[in-house]
């Protein structure tokens, strides 16, 4: 055996490739899940296969299934084929991959099984050179969250292995908390265990290419920042559409509704990308206390606004892509009576001297035509008319709208002259989309921030505060919706863009939802 | 995703006049904007300039090919300079045409421009009065060297003095090595001033960053200090052999570079023996052996890169790519550990994937610089 003298690697200085982790080891706690198959295992494969994981990247699967290695490593060989959208994949690489997965049967609160893990992972150090770096993956439902952190920190794995020398971090999945307290509730278990700068909360949505592009887009461009404010921007609307019901997820939807499922979260992410300060640098922190800073910086809403800045809505029966879909009430393990929300409007206003007044609408629904995500800033029309002739309807504001998912890219509308002999004017849009304009497919989020957080950088991963602000922000809200129970909830057809309460939210104010 | 390449309105070869040159572009566009057949509005697209430098009508052909795929990741204006300095009439023509991305439906299409500069005999000491001013004002500009050694006439001083990055590809250099050597000297004498990029040296990175993984470990990194002997093996009877030649010695400048080995001298017996470089390292002599290999139907794509570090605790590592071309099975074996395998994906990059990067990244690259360096050294000895 060699010293263990810790040197920089020479070889590693200047490639100019993706960027490689240092060696390490993942243990993935809900492994026999849908997303650990679905999302996980494929993500880490494509990053394993491209080189872009250490050599000896080694996985550790724990779940209450009972599975010995060889056939839990068959199960990730066979969601790999099954789920990555890749040509014919090669046995080799599959197989070679399967070298490094491991399984160990835990029901998460058995000590001995924390005992076993760790056993392991001092062994794959040894064996495959994982140098005591581990990141543990909190995929199970949200329940378990305190039991195995508990147990992580009672079996001494929550602290680096060799202090100064190894990491060790946790990836916890959304949703943290189903309300504010239970959110701060999580927090202190997960403190007291890790510090806060090894805990990583997942929101797959920030590590969507179009989500950094915006920050590059807005602190990259000199063009932008100059008016992006409230001097020439009216308003902004976040739209997050869903074309897809509860599907088999009925029990999990009555208990969380729209807002837990995405606004609490997702929206409330991309409106704190959209609205916050540019930070000093693009560093975890840096970003993270802006992101914190425009969130705290959000109106909440007193009780009294409750009914008039937001809408709650619960699709009906209807037609969807062609083919005729239940209601959420006709849907499996959902309740008949159910006044759990599918969709959801809210208004928001900012309160510092870059928003004041402007106002932010969100959007979000199941069952809606189809699936996007959409971050529209509409600026101010034009002072004054100055064209003759042409009505202030016929000069449509600029509007930048920024496409998250799924053809991620970002367009602008400005206006343009027709060709002739008269002045007539016609809004035109000028598109930059990933797919045409750098003719690769972007990463996928998971790929994107399962690498980010096996180097370190926890920028495009949620902090205990901005989590407790965002429940702080939609708390009042839930609490308000369920005391008035079903009163207020309006219904929609499935496969309409939501229901009629939630147009006349925006045009009581003069305005329109963007058509995405 | 963008589907077909179509190439619209290739235009006719005529004598080069800027001004014509632009108004025949202008007048593509409108062409391609109002074709009837056409559901999608077109969208003209540009992040450079691509400068190609080409010797024959052959290659010019060939490389319009691969300018039509290049755009797809890179919008860009390409021209291609096709030079006969031999003709005896001299004469410069240039045509027009764009690549037109088909795409799905719904979707815009994107295009970009292509000219193409044919100039004869002594017109191509005008060659640079033409391309300059059809450079887009405002992005960089690439100069893409798709000819044998890098020598550029002086009557291309004009045209260095305003590119940002000279693209070569040492796998298309003469056999000898000397040009590598003009070409370190070249480095040194714009360092700072031109980028320069070595499309070989860009299709060993994925190597070099496959070696750099074996050693991040704590406990692996000390057989970096004490390696002793390096092997590259690639095929004899290979049409890549000057391919694998340049990149089997840059490879040798890059750990020498990197790890602070002297050059010291080579060896050589006999043709038939392998060719041995001796470096001097801190631990002590390192040999690098470059092994050429028999392989039945040779392709050039068989690669092998063993390094070991001998001594009380002696250490393998080895790297290597089979004839199937796409998977290399990298080998760790060091004392108290079990032999530690992987298979990774390595495909022989195309030159339009390697290109497509090189563009996308336009960032000096010192450490080719340094590699290049100790080559030049190799290669004097």
């Amino acid at each position: 055996m060699a010293d263990t003298t810790t040197l920089s690697n020479p070889l590693r200085e200047g490639i100019r490739i993706h960027r490689t982790p240092d060696p390490c080891a993942m243990v993935i706690f809900g492994a026999s899940g849908d997303l650990t198959k679905r999302k996980l295992i494929p993500a880490l494969f494509y990053l394993a296969r491209e080189r872009m994981l250490p050599a000896g990247f080694s996985v550790i699967g724990c779940a209450r299934t009972r599975a010995t290695e060889p056939s839990f490593r068959t199960e990730m060989g066979q969601a790999i084929k099954k789920y990555l959208k890749l040509a014919a994949e090669s046995d080799a690489f599959v197989e070679s991959f399967g070298e490094g997965i491991y399984y160990v049967a835990d029901d998460f609160s058995d000590p001995a099984a924390y005992e076993q893990l760790k056993t392991l992972l001092d062994r794959l150090d040894r064996e495959r050179g994982t140098a005591g770096n581990r990141l543990f993956y909190l995929a199970t439902p949200p329940s378990f969250f305190p039991v195995i952190v508990k147990h992580l920190g009672a079996a001494g794995l929550a602290k680096p292995k060799l202090p100064e020398e190894s990491w060790t971090r946790i990836i916890i999945e959304k949703p943290f908390g189903r309300d504010l307290s239970s959110a701060r509730e999580l927090n202190r278990v997960v403190t007291e265990v890790f510090k806060e700068e090894q805990v990583y909360r997942i929101d797959h949505y920030l590590g969507k290419e179009t989500v950094q592009n915006l920050l590059v887009f807005r602190y990259a461009n000199g063009i932008f920042e100059p008016f992006w404010n409230r001097r020439y921007i009216n308003h902004v609307q976040l739209s997050v559409a869903e074309d897809l019901g509860v599907e088999d997820r009925g029990s999990y939807y009555e208990e969380a509704g729209l807002v837990r499922d995405m606004i609490q979260n997702h929206v409330l992410q991309l409106l704190s990308l959209v609205a916050m300060e540019p930070p000093a640098t693009f560093d975890a922190t840096s970003v993270r206390d802006e992101k914190a800073k425009l969130l705290r910086s959000i109106r909440p809403l007193s009780p009294d606004q409750i009914d008039e800045f937001t809408v709650r809505g619960q699709y009906a029966e209807g037609w969807v892509g062609g083919k005729k879909v239940p209601a959420y009430r006709a849907e499996p393990k959902v309740s008949p009576t159910s006044t759990t929300e599918t969709y959801a409007a809210l208004k928001f206003y900012i309160d510092n001297w870059r928003w004041a007044d402007v106002p932010f609408y969100l959007r979000s629904g199941k069952r809606l035509p189809k699936r996007v995500s959409e971050i529209s800033i509409q600026f101010r029309r034009v002072p004054h008319l100055l064209f003759k002739g042409v009505g202030t309807d016929g000069i449509e504001p600029n509007l930048l709208t920024v496409n998250v998912q799924p053809n991620e890219g970002i367009s602008l509308r400005f206006c343009a002259k027709l060709p002739g002999a008269t002045m007539q004017i016609r809004p035109v849009q000028m598109d930059f989309r990933y797919g045409e304009s750098f003719g690769a497919p972007p990463p996928t989020a998971y790929e994107t921030l399962l690498l980010d957080c096996m180097l370190g950088d926890a920028t495009l991963f949620n902090r205990s505060d901005a989590v407790e602000l965002s429940w702080e922000l939609v708390d009042p809200i839930l609490a308000h919706w369920r005391e008035q129970g079903a009163k207020g909830l309006a219904f929609y057809q499935a496969g309409s863009w939501g229901p009629a309460e939630a147009d006349a939210l925006i045009e009581h104010d003069g305005r329109q939802w963007h058509r995405v | 995703m963008a589907g077909l390449i179509e190439p619209i309105g290739l235009g006719e070869p005529r004598p080069a006049n800027v001004a014509e040159l632009e108004s025949e572009l202008s007048a593509l566009w409108r062409r391609a904007a109002e074709d009837p057949a056409a559901e999608n509005a077109v969208t003209r697209a540009c992040t450079l300039t691509l400068l190609i430098y080409v010797e024959s009508d052959e290659a010019a052909y060939e490389v319009t090919n691969l300018v039509a795929e290049v755009t797809r990741q890179n919008p860009c204006r390409a021209v291609i300079m096709m030079l006969e300095p031999e003709a005896t009439t001299a004469g410069m023509e240039a045509w027009v045409s764009a690549h037109c991305h088909l795409p799905v439906a719904g979707e815009k299409q994107v295009c970009s421009e292509q000219i193409t500069i044919r100039a004869r005999g002594e017109a191509g000491q005008g060659l640079a009065s033409v391309v300059l001013p059809l450079a887009v004002s405002g992005l960089p500009i690439f100069l893409w060297w798709r000819a044998g050694d890098f020598s550029p006439p002086p009557y291309f001083d004009e045209i260095l003095r305003v590119t940002q990055h000279v693209i070569v590809d040492t796998a298309r250099f003469s056999p000898s090595g000397r040009h590598l050597q003009d070409l370190a000297a070249w480095v040194q004498r714009f360092s700072g001033k031109i980028q320069l990029t070595d499309l070989n040296w860009s299709r060993i990175t994925p190597w070099r960053q496959l070696i750099a993984q074996c050693f991040d470990s704590p406990d692996r990194r000390p057989y970096l200090d004490r390696l002793s002997e390096v092997r590259i093996e690639y095929e004899q009877d290979s049409v890549r052999l000057v391919t694998q030649r340049a990149q089997g010695l840059l490879l040798t400048g890059w750990l020498a570079s990197r790890l602070g080995w002297d050059f010291l001298r080579s060896e050589r017996r006999d043709e038939a023996q392998p060719r041995v470089f001796y470096f001097k390292s801190a631990a002590g002599t390192v040999k690098v052996v470059r092994n050429l290999k028999r392989v039945d139907n040779a392709c050039g794509v068989c690669f092998t890169i063993e390094l070991r570090a001998e001594g009380a605790s002696a250490a393998r590592f080895s790297f290597q790519r089979g004839p199937d071309g796409k998977v290399v099975r990298t080998l760790a074996e060091v004392p108290g550990s079990l032999p530690m395998g992987r298979s990774v994906r390595l495909e022989v990059l195309d030159e339009v994937e390697i290109l497509n990067e090189e563009l996308k990244l336009g960032v000096r690259d010192r450490l080719y610089e340094e590699a290049l360096s100790v080559v030049a050294r190799m290669i004097a000895s």
